[in-house]
Parts: structure tokens; sequence; C-alpha cells
């Protein structure tokens, strides 16, 4: 059998993140705060455009694995909020293999927005294809 | 400042259905166009039994169980102070498209720094099918007390 594909680093980007794209997950995650969706709250609130949801990144996140690994594959996966993305901000994720333990892989991840602000560092460990 | 008696403060579970329509807004939400999350057809060309469901699709099924606004509302804290600190998934089974699933939340710790600037409040959440546990996560949300005392 060939090597299981489980690449070093993997780079996805997301977006750019659009006014409707914050509606519809508002709609489809139930997190109806003002915060994404209205210029003059999100003002209100020290920011200068309306912020995009963490989880909307996390989901951005969740994809570059569901992609590459498939849906089933992936055990655990977590976040750390330590910036926010804005609207019109693109996403760029980045993923670097940091082992492999049982047919377990272990990914760190780091995610930036196209404004420069660092948005995620987290992990995510993967089941690999046998 | 957040009343600590609310660490333990367990909600009564409730059942939520994986609703088909749901999952495919929230892939046209985050830019997923692969059909098998909507698509039988295709989960089934793709080996799964079921459309699945992406990975952080079971945020959107907690809200509906118990909205941030509403756990908040209880805290006391106002929704416009806080952030979203940190999240993780554990995920122990498969969850698919018309699964009932049984959800509880627990806020497991309230903790400031800063000198009370900045709290936080851990809030764990528990997915099961039936007798099954399908997911745990773990959120923080960081509340921003010059936020909260504008309001």
């Amino acid at each position: 059998m060939s090597a299981p594909a489980c690449p070093e680093r993997i780079e996805f980007d997301c977006g750019p993140v659009q006014a409707i794209d914050l509606a519809l997950y508002a709609a489809a995650s139930g997190d109806h705060n003002p915060l994404h969706l209205d210029a003059e709250v999100a003002r209100a609130a020290g920011f200068d455009k309306p912020v995009v949801h963490g989880m909307y990144t996390m989901a951005c996140v969740g994809r570059v694995f569901t992609q590459r690994f498939g849906v089933r594959a992936l055990r655990s996966l977590s976040a750390r909020f330590t910036g926010v993305a804005k609207l019109g901000d693109r996403i760029v994720i980045e993923a670097t293999l940091a082992g492999i333990d049982a047919g377990i892989a272990t990914y760190a991840l780091r995610a930036h927005s196209t404004a420069g602000t660092e948005l995620v560092t987290g992990s995510a460990r993967v089941v690999l294809a046998r | 400042m957040i009343d600590r008696k609310w660490i333990g403060y367990t909600s009564t579970p409730s059942k939520v259905t994986i609703d088909r329509w749901r999952v495919k807004l929230f892939c046209q939400a985050i830019g997923e166009t692969d059909a098998l999350y909507w698509d039988e057809a295709a989960a089934r060309v793709a080996g799964h039994a079921a459309c699945p469901v992406p990975p952080t699709f079971l945020k959107a099924i907690e809200a509906d169980h118990m909205p941030a606004a509403d756990l908040l509302g209880l805290l006391g804290v106002p929704l416009l102070s806080v952030l979203h600190a940190e999240q993780s998934f554990d995920y122990l089974a498969p969850v698919h498209v018309g699964d009932e699933i049984e959800i509880t939340r627990e806020v497991t710790d309230i903790y400031e720094k800063r000198g009370g600037a900045l709290e936080f409040v851990v809030v764990e959440a528990l997915f099961r099918r039936g007798a099954v546990t399908v997911c745990e996560s773990r959120q923080t949300i960081v509340v921003r007390r010059d936020r909260a005392a504008a309001r």
C-alpha cells in the first residue's frame, strides 16, 4: 500500500467574507449578534467594521481537513481566537503536521486575515486512511 | 462581576433534529460546495450512510438548545460585551442529517484576568444520540468589562 496522503503543510484560503456570508451564517448558526451584521453596532463596540463570527473562521478551518481527509477522519478540532477578521477580509489558514501517532496525525493551525491580523491558533487531529 | 454561583450551572437537556435545509444553508454560508452534506445520493456515493454534517455545525444546534443570548442573560452579561475566545470539539461518533441529538450545556468555570478587566466563562456541551456521546465541546467566552459597563 502507498503511504497515506498526509502532507507536511496545508494552506487554504476562504473569502473574501461578504455581508451576505455573515447574514447566511447568522441564520444558519443561530448567532444573531448584531456585532457581525450591523456596522453601527460594530463601531459602538469599538470595531471599524462588522466582525466575522469566530465560528465562521473555525468552519473554514474545518474545511481544510474535511476536504483533505474526509469528514469522518476528524477526531478533534480546537481553536484559540486571537484576533478578529472583519467584513471583506480573506481568511488564510495554514496547517502544519506536528506528529503522527497510532494512525492519527496532529496538525498545528494558524489563521490570519489578509488585513494582517492573526485570527486563530489551534490544533486538529485526523485519522489517516489505512 | 459575574456571580460565581453560576459555576456548575447545567441546562436542562433538550433534543434537536438535524435538518437538511439548515445544513445546506450552513454550507452555503461557509463556502462549502460538496453536495454530500445535503444530497443523500452524493453522500452514499462517498460511502456515508446518510449526509454527514460539517464539523463545526454542532455549534449551531447548541445554539438551538440554548442561545448564547439566553445563557449570557442568565449570567447578567450584555451580548455586545463578549467575544468568543476559545472553542474545541472532540468527535466521538459521526453525526448525520436526520439524527436527533440531545444537548446539555454546563458552565464549568468563571475567572478573571487583568484585575477583572476581562472575565472568562467556560461552557462545556455534551451531544448525545440515544446512549452514545457523539461529541464533547468546550467554549471560552471573554467578557470585556469596559464594554459591559458602557451598556
